[in-house]
């Protein structure tokens, strides 16, 4: 499961970043580390971007760039 | 994983007790002739208004050598010593990858300022540590500037600042900068840290056991093949760099790297944390934030919904959200256009007429000859109101963009707008500039700087002069009243389309040629709103608009100067076809004629569109010589007494537009009084076809000069204007032709 995949609201636990080079190095440096809990908060008007809360703030990021997060959804 | 923040060997205590200073200073006192600080922080973590705050009207705003990143710097007196403030580029780390974190961590290694103020956010403490850890690894003394501290009161958050300094090893100063509290506290504490910097030597965090073992051992690597690096890099820094594989660094300090060096060094690293040392070293540091972060701060157990939650319900909601985009930036439009429109057309005017006549009366008083008068008149006074009508616009939409950026509106709009965007190549916060664009595309390319990927921001640079800009207005009003009167509304309409459709098309096309293989990325924060200082929102817009005005403004001033040689050369010339300009249009005529309109008077008013489009009408009038009305003789008093009343007129209507419901001010189609005159010209050298075909290709055929020079400015080079250039010649000439051409074989015109 991908964090794409989450609806708003839901939350998960990320478990691995799939994506490579600056971009992982970005997401990292935004705080998005495997263990990490995210909760998707909203889907822009258009479908994309999403907004997710992440250690505290908010974030946002394209669905391709979620799809490389893998998450477990936290009850 | 180590969370704990544990003492390195190397540490020194802070003192709390500051009363020994003097006493304990002796010999290692150091008063340094000039301090130089740099400031460092995340974005949005108040660092500009805390910069504005202290440095003020002193900040000197300029560009980071070879690119075109902006740097603020400000040398001014405090208390005696003389301090230099350089303001490093708003990140969230410091790695190899952006423009503005290479910049950041080059500055800081190379320069070696004496301090650090690491700005941060005491409401997002964590995220900012993450920074602080990064800077600390230089050995840099720092001071932390706790900033935005009444808000982390108001949200009922503890923090020990005792504890900070204390686990950090650094002085931790609250402030909060948009009230002026804690800066000069800030300061004082920034020159005790410069007058005893081995008191205040930052500790070293332990990165726990494997990181640092490999660390030791890549350092005593390092000092055996060149010992001189230990006087150029800190140290432990240049192991991490190392160790994280970060070519930028090894390739600048000539390390020939020793694979199997490395390799060895990190090996028992990567069997317990895996292959990826960069990874592992962000976690490490981030948890080292987190750690001290648990220790420092307490939360509130209950979370209030918080104003920005509630704020973004609407602005960011499936339904609401665009319309109420929609709605900021027909707001931020017409603010800016319709509040600068009035004084830009007063600049305009006043020099174009009394102050014209002034100079004119006062050069034949002298028994100056003619040309002087001219040249006077017609080059300089004109080409200074020239770039004098641009200042209002570009202030008014400096002090808008600023606000939408200050206050986090900005990233919302880009959160809105980006999967559009984003379909023809661009980003979401590209829509601003090109909205822009359509009243006037110089602002347009000074508001791509709110991009901060530089592919970003020369694609929205391109295709943004294809938004139909008002100057291109009169050009089309003239032509429509004269051949489409029945259709005006469609055709002027369609007009607008076209520019919009090329934009896609064409921003498609660059995505996979010029651009193609890089992908950017849209990882961004939505930060929280707040209300931007008015201070510090003044200072912005005064930095940019005086910016404009001297280096810009050079470059119009002597274009406008030339133009006026180009059309009164060779001396005395009497017929304008005589003149450079008529003969540069008639080399260029032939080009024209497989689009329709292949004569020099056409060829020569469209080289004159290239200084601003608008002028294409008053040249067609001059070239194809209609007859104007006889300028009234004037006094001096009735000159001085319009320069004023027309200031006032511009004041009223400005104040108008604003409150005007109805409609946007800049786009009404208003007609100009000669015009009349030249439509009846016009009718006979044009047909309906060529008539449409000559609309497109000014829509099309090139920025005006101001915006290459607004390009050059932006992107210190003339490269991307260049490709303007190149493409939209071609464009223009490409589309007329098809309109033309496919007209005739339709059997139109």
């Amino acid at each position: 499961m991908n964090l794409a995949m989450l609806k708003p609201g839901e939350i998960g636990q990320i478990t691995q970043i799939g994506a490579i080079g600056p971009i992982k190095r970005r997401l990292m440096d935004m705080g998005v580390l495997v263990g990490e809990k995210v909760k998707v908060e909203k889907i822009a008007p258009l479908g994309d971007p999403i907004e997710v809360t992440i250690k505290n703030y908010n974030l946002s990021l394209r669905k391709k760039e979620a799809e490389g997060i893998l998450v477990e959804a936290v009850k | 994983m180590s969370s704990e923040l544990s003492r390195g060997e190397e540490t020194s205590p802070v003192q709390s007790s500051d009363s020994n200073d003097v006493a304990a200073g002796f010999s290692l006192r150091n008063e340094r002739e000039t301090i130089t600080v740099a400031v460092a922080g995340n974005p949005n973590s108040g660092k500009s208004t805390l910069i504005n705050a202290i440095a003020g009207t002193r900040l000197y705003v300029g560009n980071w050598p070879g690119v075109t990143v902006e740097k603020k710097s400000a040398v001014f007196e405090h208390e005696g010593r003389k301090i230099k403030l350089v303001d490093l580029p708003g990140t969230y780390s410091l790695s190899p990858y952006t423009q503005e974190e290479i910049i950041a961590r080059d500055y800081l290694v190379r320069e070696k300022p004496d301090v650090i103020i690491n700005v941060v956010d005491a409401t997002n403490i964590e995220r900012n540590l993450y920074l602080t850890v990064q800077l600390l690894e230089l050995g840099i003394p720092l001071v932390i500037a706790l900033n935005i501290y009444d808000e982390a009161e108001q949200k009922g958050y503890k923090i020990n600042t005792m504890a900070m300094e204390e686990m950090l090893g650094v002085k931790v100063v609250p402030t909060v900068a948009t009230k002026k509290s804690g800066l000069n506290e800030l300061l004082k504490v920034v020159t005790k840290v410069v007058d005893n910097p081995s008191r205040y030597t930052p500790k070293h965090l332990n990165y726990g056991e494997d990181i640092e073992s490999a660390a030791v051992s890549v350092q005593g690597h390092i000092m055996k093949q060149n010992p001189s690096l230990n006087n150029k890099y800190p140290l432990r820094w240049l192991a991490f760099k190392l160790m994280e594989g970060d070519s930028h660094v090894m390739e600048e300090a000539s390390l020939k790297i020793d694979d199997a060096f490395v390799e060895k060094a990190t090996i028992h690293l990567k069997k317990a944390h895996g292959d990826d040392i960069e990874s592992i070293m962000a976690d490490e540091r981030y948890a080292l934030a987190s750690g001290l972060t648990r220790e420092v701060v307490k939360r509130p157990e209950v979370r209030k919904m918080e104003i920005t939650e509630k704020i973004d319900r609407v602005v960011l909601n499936r339904f609401l959200g665009i319309p109420v985009f929609l709605a900021a930036m027909w707001i931020v439009f017409k603010f800016t256009f319709d509040l600068s429109q009035p004084f830009g057309d007063w600049i305009d005017g006043a020099t174009a007429g009394p102050i014209s006549r002034l100079a004119a009366k006062a050069i034949t008083a002298v028994n100056g000859p003619l040309w002087v008068a001219s040249l006077t008149t017609e080059g300089v006074i004109a080409g200074v109101g020239f770039v004098l009508a641009f200042v209002p616009v570009i202030f008014a939409m400096m002090f808008f963009i600023t606000f939408l950026e200050g206050s986090g509106y900005m990233a919302r709009a880009a959160f809105v707008m980006d999967r559009a965007m984003h379909s023809m190549g661009l980003h979401g916060k590209s829509f601003i500039p090109m909205l822009l664009g359509f009243g006037c595309n110089v602002p347009g390319i000074y508001a791509t700087r709110t991009l901060e990927n530089p592919r970003d921001k020369a694609l929205t640079a391109l295709l943004l002069p294809l938004m139909s800009c008002g100057a291109r207005l009169p050009v089309y009003v003239v032509f429509i009243g004269a051949f489409f009167s029945a259709h005006a509304g469609t055709v002027l309409w369609s007009m607008y389309v076209m520019g919009i459709a090329l934009a896609v098309l064409m921003g498609v096309i660059f995505k996979r040629t010029l651009f193609r293989g890089e992908s950017p990325m849209f990882i961004m924060e939505l930060p929280p709103y707040r209300m931007p200082s008015l201070k510090s929102l003044m200072i912005h817009t005064w930095e940019k608009g005086k910016h404009f005005l001297i280096k810009a403004g050079t470059y119009i001033f002597a274009v406008s100067i030339l133009v006026w040689f180009l059309l009164n050369l060779p001396w005395g010339v009497e017929n304008k076809k005589d003149s450079y300009l008529g003969k540069a249009g008639q080399v260029i005529a032939p080009a024209l004629a497989p689009i329709g309109f292949g004569n020099w008077e056409a060829a020569s008013s469209l080289v004159t569109g290239l200084i601003a489009k608008e002028i294409v009408v008053g040249s067609m009038a001059e070239i194809y010589a209609v007859q104007q009305e006889d300028e009234e003789t004037t006094t001096v008093s009735d000159d001085l007494k319009e320069i004023g009343s027309s200031f006032l007129t511009a004041v009223r209507d400005s104040f108008r537009n604003v409150f005007a419901t109805l409609g946007i001010a800049s786009i009404s189609a208003e007609e100009d009084e000669g015009a009349s005159g030249l439509k009846t010209v016009i009718q006979k050298t044009f047909t309906p076809l060529t008539a449409y075909a000559f609309m497109a290709f000014v829509l099309l055929y090139m920025p005006c000069v101001v915006v290459a020079i607004a390009m050059k400015h932006e992107f210190g080079s003339w490269k991307w204007f260049g490709v303007a250039f190149a493409y939209q010649m071609g464009l223009a000439w490409v589309v007329a032709m098809i309109i033309y051409q496919g007209g005739r074989i339709l059997g139109i015109g």
